[in-house]
């Protein structure tokens, strides 16, 4: 690599890094206003009970007496000492209360992940490949029963049949490797549409190119095909997908979580919504912002190695 | 030798698969070897983990469910007859109006093999009193002035004489002085040491917490070796959880789900009257159209009581005569309560000048919208129309507990004071210038603040009762029924749900 390419990889992660930090500093500011607008946790948290003298002092206690701006100073003070706050309800650090749930909502996410990327990509694939034929009207309901259905519909379902009726699988709970399975299909059958469909869309309009066309003239398999020709080509749109998929399933999701139970970041963040639990709602959502911003930064440089052009032309992606 | 980029991608999912397999995640805490007895392990469904494990803090269900079968509390009602009873507190006297000296039962033991004496009472009541600690608990024993202990002689005495005082004790839990002074109040509410019943395994945050038997403890050896509760936080998986034997008993049932479970053989439903009644409350202070006394009285008698209990309720409910259940002290016994008729309801609004006029209803989606929107409709049926504002819990909370009292007409609500007292709904609900009261008069605020100092039972009752007549008369609420909790349970497990919601597993049995 020469220098100048060097110099312009170094601006662009330079670049991407500024505008990652901007972004964890709006959000940060955002939820914390938006948090203050949405009501009092003292009057949530103090007994049926209590007189206002009793709310009063929860909320000083809790440091909500203070004017709002001296509030959010000492609240970006903590971010930048790394403290990000105490739980009012649960009386513990909220970043233990967070690194608690992160296994579980990761085992989740990745299983999640690697089911719904292999499915997906692979029935999108078989549809493109045999457009018009009978795969592909095999595959299309069934892509598009797999988008339709919501996730505490497809959830219950599977309990039932798989733990009511035939009683081979656990309904709820964690406990080891065969109660990850119920959930981890459940999350990823809405996954595996969307990327069956894109990848779809994506190897068909690569079909058409001369390429292709070439490739298959010089008498070119359909499997090296697919793995020579068409898999780099198509590999930009799918990788999007995926980066999105893979930061949604990593902030924790909520309805599949509290179906089966599942002990991860999307019940907490329901429970802690619920309660007005200030600090671990910021913390939660810091987390995710955190996710996002790096799994987009991961993609950009993922681009980048997938196709050089993304880099050479520098600012294309950054800009 | 290049090797084919497919394979390459075949191997890194691979090893992701089997990395993912290979972590499963153990549970944080001890090991969770059982005692090694041949006695039944009971595994329970609750809608969530509990709050706090430390008995200090958090108190509601979920959490008092699971820590006070790990604590012993200071006194006990018996779930038979709601009487208060000795449990660490063998004896109790009063020495004066605001003094109580409360003596020790000998012998009893922390699991972690220290005495408990009455320091470890005194400093359980002083943490939750400390403003340092932040305790929820805080407000419901707020009328204690100062507890000391010294050997197995515990003295509490109050700011004012107190006739609650020993009610909201069977709600204390006793935790070890010296443990948690060591370990700090976030490790102990990771791993709490008590005296009670049962003691504490292995917790996995967010999902369960393992309890096994305490063979030293003092009491009679519960028949359950060893106790799993599990946080399911929908309804329909702890349906499931029951059906496919997950569980084998799952609390916060619905009166819906309870039906659900009725055709299943090897099923049953556990339920029993609560302390907690529905209620509408009306705004008698700018409330507009319920300012009027004619109004409230007609909208009493527009309610369909025995279609909410046997449609909604699914006869999961009693009726009640006021804002109270028969289970608290003091109830009026002797007042008639309400009668369904809508044509007089209609006569008396048309007397109110009241027909077509608009009141506002606010809820939040805490309450059931089915209860509320049958609550309108029997309104409506009337000639007032009702416009239904719902908005979430905490802007709820703020609007009806404004002091500006411009929070709507009426609204539906449940109540619990965790005390069984006619002063834990009067006082709060409708004493004047009270977080809940959109109402004020200084005859029944006089009665209730006398009767708030009264020690004598029968002094306490006579005064309640002229005070619930106030409140018959006036209407500033309905009582509309008593709630039953309602619990899904394994037809192997033998146990009577009581009155407090306490889920004392050493009171439970399961056969084989």
């Amino acid at each position: 690599m020469t220098r100048g390419a060097a110099a312009a990889v170094c601006r662009y992660l330079g670049s991407r890094l500024g505008q990652a930090l901007i972004a964890l500093f709006g959000v940060t500011t955002a939820v914390f206003f938006a948090l203050r607008l949405s009501g009092d946790p003292a009057q949530l948290l103090a007994p049926q009970g209590a007189s206002q003298a009793d709310i009063a002092a929860l909320r000083h206690q809790l440091g909500l007496d203070d004017p709002v701006w001296r509030q959010y100073l000492h609240y970006l003070g903590d971010l930048l000492h790394g403290n990000l706050g105490y739980s009012y309800v649960q009386h513990e650090p909220a970043l233990t209360l967070i690194t608690q749930r992160i296994p579980y909502t990761v085992n989740l996410a990745l299983s999640a992940l690697v089911l719904s990327a292999v499915l997906g990509i692979g029935a999108g694939m078989i549809m493109a490949l045999n457009r018009g034929r009978w795969p592909e009207r095999v595959l299309t309901p069934v892509v598009l029963i797999g988008q339709a259905m919501p996730a505490f519909w497809t959830g219950i379902l599977l309990i039932l049949v798989f733990s009511v009726t035939f009683k081979i699988l656990p309904s709820t709970g964690f406990s080891g490797f065969d109660s990850l399975i119920l959930p981890a299909v459940t999350l990823a059958s809405l996954s595996a549409a969307t990327i069956a469909r894109i990848t779809r869309g994506a190897v068909l309009e690569q079909l058409d190119r001369d390429y292709i066309r070439t490739a298959r003239a010089k008498g070119a398999g359909t499997a090296r095909l697919v793995t020579r020709h068409l898999a780099r080509n198509v590999s930009i749109p799918i990788l999007t997908v995926l980066a999105l998929e893979i930061a949604n399933l990593l902030g924790g999701s909520v309805v599949t979580e509290l179906i089966f139970a599942w002990p991860g970041i999307g019940q907490l963040t329901v429970q802690s919504v619920d309660g007005r639990d200030f600090p671990l709602v910021q913390a939660i959502v810091i987390l995710a912002a955190v996710v996002y911003i790096v799994v987009n930064f991961v993609t950009d440089i993922a681009y980048a190695v997938l196709d050089p052009r993304v880099t050479t032309t520098g600012k294309a992606a950054g800009a | 030798m290049r090797i084919p980029r497919i394979l390459r991608i075949a191997a890194v999912a691979g090893t992701a698969v089997a990395a993912l397999a290979a972590c499963s995640t153990a549970p944080t805490g001890g090991p969770t070897a059982t005692t090694g007895s041949t006695d039944a392990s009971l595994t329970a469904d609750l809608a969530s983990y509990p709050a706090s494990l430390d008995p200090g803090l958090q108190y509601d269900t979920d959490s008092y469910s699971v820590y006070r079968n790990i604590f012993d509390q200071l006194l006990h009602r018996d779930p038979k007859t709601n009487k208060i009873v000795p449990w660490l507190a063998t004896t109790w006297k009063q020495t004066d109006p605001k003094t109580w000296v409360f003596t020790l039962r000998d012998g009893v033991k922390f699991s972690d093999g220290s005495a408990l004496t009455a320091a470890d009472a005194a400093f359980s009541i002083q943490r939750i009193l400390d403003p340092k600690l932040a305790s929820q608990q805080n407000a419901n024993f707020s009328a204690i002035a100062s507890a000391t202990g010294s050997g197995n002689t515990l003295t509490i005495t109050t700011k004012y004489p107190s006739p609650t005082l020993l009610s909201y004790l069977t709600t204390l839990s006793v935790v070890p002085m010296a443990d948690v002074q060591k370990a700090g109040n976030a490790a102990f509410n990771l791993h709490p040491v008590g005296s009670g019943p049962y003691t504490f395994v292995s917790s996995i945050p967010g999902s369960q917490v393992v309890l096994k038997r305490n063979d030293a403890w003092w009491g009679p050896k519960p028949q359950i070796a060893g106790v799993t509760f599990r946080a399911v936080p929908s309804g329909a998986s702890r349906v499931a959880d029951l059906k496919s034997g997950k569980a084998d008993i799952a609390d916060s049932m619905t009166p819906d789900s309870a039906t659900q479970l009725t055709g299943s053989a090897n099923l049953k439903v556990l339920s029993a009257p609560t302390e907690r009644v529905s209620y509408l409350a009306f705004n008698t202070i700018k409330g507009g159209a319920t300012n009027d006394p004619k109004v409230r009285q007609a909208i009493s008698m527009a309610i369909d009581y025995k279609s909410l209990i046997s449609n909604l309720e699914q006869g999961y409910a009693k009726p009640v005569n006021s804002v109270l259940t028969p289970l608290a002290t003091g109830y009026p016994t002797a007042l008639p309560g309400y009668t369904f008729d809508k044509a007089k309801a209609k006569s008396l609004i048309q007397q109110a000048g009241a027909q077509g006029k608009t009141i506002v209803m606010a809820t939040s989606p805490t309450y059931d919208p089915q209860i509320v929107q049958s609550i309108q409709a029997n309104i409506q049926d009337i000639g007032l129309k009702v416009s239904i504002q719902n908005t979430d819990q905490a802007t709820y909370l703020k609007k009806v507990q404004s002091p500006t009292h411009d929070w709507g007409s009426i609204r539906f609500g449940q109540w619990s004071c965790s005390c069984l007292d006619a002063d834990g709904v009067a006082y709060p609900l409708f004493h004047t210038g009270t977080i809940w009261s959109s109402y004020s008069n200084p005859s029944f605020d006089a009665l209730v603040d006398k009767a708030r100092e009264t020690i004598t039972p029968a002094t306490r009752t006579g005064l309640y009762a002229q005070a619930y007549g106030i409140l018959a008369q006036d209407l500033p609420g309905i009582g509309l029924f008593q709630i039953d909790a309602i619990y899904g349970a394994s037809t192997k497990l033998q146990w009577t749900p009581d009155a407090q919601q306490s889920f004392f597993v050493a009171d439970m049995k399961l056969g084989s």
